[in-house]
């Protein structure tokens, strides 16, 4: 049992890719967000609260979950804009920008605690959105949102 | 390699010698002291650029450790006349090496201040440029 020190640089890794098998952590031709700030990955499940006459708490029942992975990163031009030397993966030859204009849908993957054997992941399928680039003079480098809105379930899985 | 202090006492001497009166110049010698007294207080209305002061800044941390660095640099000149007969251009010679911060390019922050302090007779303004380059 211990914490997942992520200090290394190598442990949270949120890859992408057009294909499931792409998008997962350790595939050279997935796409790996360089420059993040910030992962969090949101499994939220849906809660409905009702109350009864016999009953002086509460009663609940879940809905389906609402899940996201959201990030902040420093806009790397690749990444964002896309590259064309690029052509085993569309994620990665067309770039965040272009991905999440024509609302194509993605695979994830977001690693834990890296890419090496046996290190877990949760993976997925969704569409990039929540971009929104930012540059001012106090801070002079693009950085910017995104969020991928998952379609379906997290799903669990090891390298 | 031009330092940012090599363009500001270069950018210094361009500017001061628009000037039609005042015998100002710049020295390129750095303020080092001699005989126990700085060049710029023997050498009276002469300006006296140091060398490049820098720091490097962590301006941003990421999960890849592709971190993003400013390098912060500090520049000082120095400038002594006769405290009680200053020059009367003296207003416009400190506008002027002020203003010579504008030589630097594509930095982030450009700044310049000045602070005098009067010893015995004569008067030393120090001026300070900061610069931020990513």
């Amino acid at each position: 049992m211990a914490v997942i020190n992520v200090t290394a640089g190598s442990q949270a890794i949120l890859t992408l890719g057009n294909t499931a098998v792409l998008a997962e952590p350790d595939n050279a031709s997935g796409l790996q967000i360089p420059f993040m700030q910030d992962l969090t990955v949101n499994a939220s499940a849906g809660v409905t609260r009702y109350k009864v006459l016999d009953s002086s708490s509460e009663k609940a029942f879940t809905t389906p979950s609402t899940n996201q992975v959201t990030l902040n990163a420093l806009v790397d031009d690749d990444v964002f804009f896309g590259n064309a030397g690029v052509t085993d993966n569309s994620v990665a030859t067309n770039g965040l920008f272009a991905t999440s204009n024509n609302k194509t849908k993605i695979f994830f993957s977001v690693a834990f605690e890296g890419s090496d054997s046996t290190d877990v992941y949760l993976s997925g399928e969704g569409f990039i959105s929540g971009l929104a680039p930012t540059a001012s003079m106090d801070q002079a480098v693009w950085i910017s949102p995104i969020t991928i809105e998952v379609d379906g379930d997290f799903t669990q899985g090891t390298v | 390699m031009t330092t940012i202090a090599d363009q500001i006492r270069t950018e210094v001497q361009s500017r001061l010698a628009i000037l039609p009166v005042g015998g100002f110049k710049v020295s390129d010698e750095l303020p080092f002291t001699a005989s126990g007294e700085p060049l710029y207080v023997k050498n009276k209305k002469t300006v006296y650029v140091d060398d490049d002061v820098e720091g490097r800044v962590q301006l941003y941390r990421t999960l890849d450790q592709g971190s993003v660095y400013a390098t912060e640099t500090t520049v000082t000149a120095y400038l002594t006349v006769d405290a009680k007969n200053q020059p009367g251009i003296i207003d416009t010679v400190i506008t002027l090496i002020l203003d010579a911060k504008d030589v630097i390019t594509g930095a982030q922050i450009v700044e310049s201040t000045v602070t005098s302090e009067i010893e015995e007779d004569y008067v030393t303004y120090s001026f300070e440029y900061n610069i931020t380059k990513l």
